[in-house]
């Protein structure tokens, strides 16, 4: 599903993000990415994103060699995956409702299917009741759960979230952990970069932890430290 | 259906968060394509003014009123046989009387102190090759005739039209070139603006896989309207210039050459939709660029 080959990104100043990490990760796992801030953590999710690309080494999602993926495809990839953020980027002009139709409407599916499709997805994220509220009358917990719904709209194969749970009280978090577990049980592969221990160490996933670019530990059902 | 009732939504809601920059931009292309109208008015009309008058040129043969018979044919057997010349009309003794009459109808005293018996009469001449070079070397030949009391050429006045024109022309398109390169500029920044103010609806659209023409066409599609408007506010413009411009120099009495200063409305048209042709290509291109160089997508 998911192979890095001695994949290195330096940014610009010689910040050596990754150094020579491999990894892979098979269809419908959870798995979790570990370890301090400026770690590598984000940039390891970028480059499954194609939102970076790598300086050496190599990428395969889903079959793609991602060093040979035309800027043009680009968007046509990333619709076979879903982002979740620490800060849930919705839209604060629209509705719960709007912001997850959003991401059917831009990649150009029609109001029949949105109109079937939307309601559906607030379900199973437990927001049928709030679908015409605004994002800033939400909890962040809420706010969250809109962000995955959006992300999850299209049904994609892959998740990727980045400190999904980091501004959210733990209780609320066992909420939003619950919300990806059912994710991935449905089958799609969610990677989830986090700081959270207690969700780390409950969950019993496979955890690869980074330490300064370079991957330190991987253990199939492992814990945070 | 679906994505061309986005496109439009999307355009329009843009704009009208944007008013006053969208109304600066639109006011800007619309007075300088105002002016690349006028400029192609004028020209045009100086060029039909000119023609019309070229069609007629008229040298006009002034003999002595005393001249002797034998030296009247003798000028009129030129004019009769010679290849240069297209036709002539003579005006006799009576004739020159009766139009100097009407001429100054409100001074009798001056028309008093003459008779036709004093008038000259006159040959008004239309040359086959009707250029300003060849009229003044005919007006020499027939100047040295005898019995030939003086030439008149038109010659100074079609100089005169031809040079006000092309300046009038000129001077209103070198304007309207400056204004039109500020109106592009004014249009990219009116996008940039609208990308601004839409960051973070973008951020998003990438995120979800929005292809990158679905992201730009809505930000095209404001600058292509935004130079549509603009050249829709300057067609009235170009009509009153045709209505008031024009017309004032063709009632003036000032230079009676003027009168040929026409444009025929179906002209006035062809321009209109050229304007419309140039401000929705100022329009796109102004979009383009800001959405090339600020969009990154």
């Amino acid at each position: 599903m998911i192979r890095l080959e001695n994949v290195t990104k330096v940014y610009k100043g010689d910040v050596t993000a990754l150094r020579e990490v491999s990894a892979e990760i098979q269809s419908g796992e959870f798995v979790f990415l570990v370890g301090q801030s400026g770690s590598g953590k984000s940039t390891f999710l970028r480059l499954l994103n194609r939102e970076e690309v790598p300086d050496s080494g190599k990428i395969w999602v889903a079959g793609k060699d991602l060093s040979k993926l035309r800027s043009w495809s680009v968007p046509h990839f990333r619709r076979s995956m879903g982002c979740v953020f620490q800060d849930y980027k919705l839209l604060h002009k629209k509705t719960v409702f709007e912001n997850v139709a959003f991401a059917l409407e831009v990649i150009g599916q029609s109001r029949p299917v949105i109109r079937k499709n939307v309601p559906a997805i607030l379900d199973l994220v437990g927001l049928t009741q709030k679908a015409d509220r605004f994002p800033n009358e939400l909890s962040g917990g809420e706010q969250q759960r809109v962000s995955i719904a959006r992300a999850f709209a299209n049904r994609p194969k892959i998740m990727l979230a980045d400190e999904p749970t980091g501004n959210l009280d733990p209780s609320t978090s066992v909420g939003i952990m619950k919300l990806l577990d059912l994710i991935n049980r449905r089958g799609t592969t969610v990677i989830m970069a986090t700081h959270d221990r207690s969700i780390v160490d409950s969950m019993q996933r496979r955890v690869i932890e980074l330490d300064r670019g370079v991957v330190v530990r991987d253990e199939s059902r492992g814990i945070y430290d | 259906m679906y994505r061309l009732w986005y496109y439009f939504r999307e355009t329009f809601s843009s704009i009208w968060r944007n008013l006053s920059l969208t109304m600066a931009a639109i006011f800007t292309v619309a007075i300088s394509l105002a002016l690349v109208g006028a400029s192609l008015l004028v020209r045009e009309g100086a060029e039909r003014a000119t023609a019309q008058f070229q069609e007629g040129v008229e040298f006009i043969v002034f003999m002595n009123a005393d001249a002797a018979e034998d030296q009247d044919l003798a000028i009129r057997d030129v004019l009769d046989n010679s290849p240069v010349i297209a036709s002539y009309t003579y005006i006799g003794q009576e004739d020159a009387y009766e139009e100097f009459r009407n001429l100054f109808a409100d001074k009798p005293d001056l028309v008093n102190s003459v008779s036709p018996a004093v008038m000259p009469p006159s040959y008004r001449i239309v040359p086959s090759d009707p250029s300003a070079a060849n009229v003044s070397e005919l007006a020499d030949q027939f100047a040295s005739q005898p019995g030939v009391k003086e030439v008149a050429t038109a010659t100074e006045a079609i100089r005169q039209i031809d040079d006000f024109s092309t300046r009038v022309s000129q001077a209103l398109l070198v304007a309207a070139v400056v204004l039109v390169g500020v109106s592009a500029l004014l249009i990219l920044n009116t996008v940039f603006t609208a990308i601004g103010a839409r960051r973070q609806e973008i951020e998003v659209m990438k995120l979800v896989g929005a292809t990158n023409w679905f992201i730009r066409i809505p930000f095209m599609l404001e600058g292509t309207i935004h130079g549509l408007l603009g050249a829709a506010l300057a067609i009235p413009a170009l009509f009153v210039v045709d209505k008031q411009v024009l017309a004032f120099f063709q009632e003036s009495d000032a230079v009676p050459l003027f009168r040929g200063f026409a444009v025929p409305e179906g002209f006035v048209w062809d321009t209109s939709i050229w304007l419309l042709i140039i401000g929705g290509t100022v329009g796109m291109i102004g979009s383009a660029v800001a959405v090339t160089r600020y969009l990154d997508v």
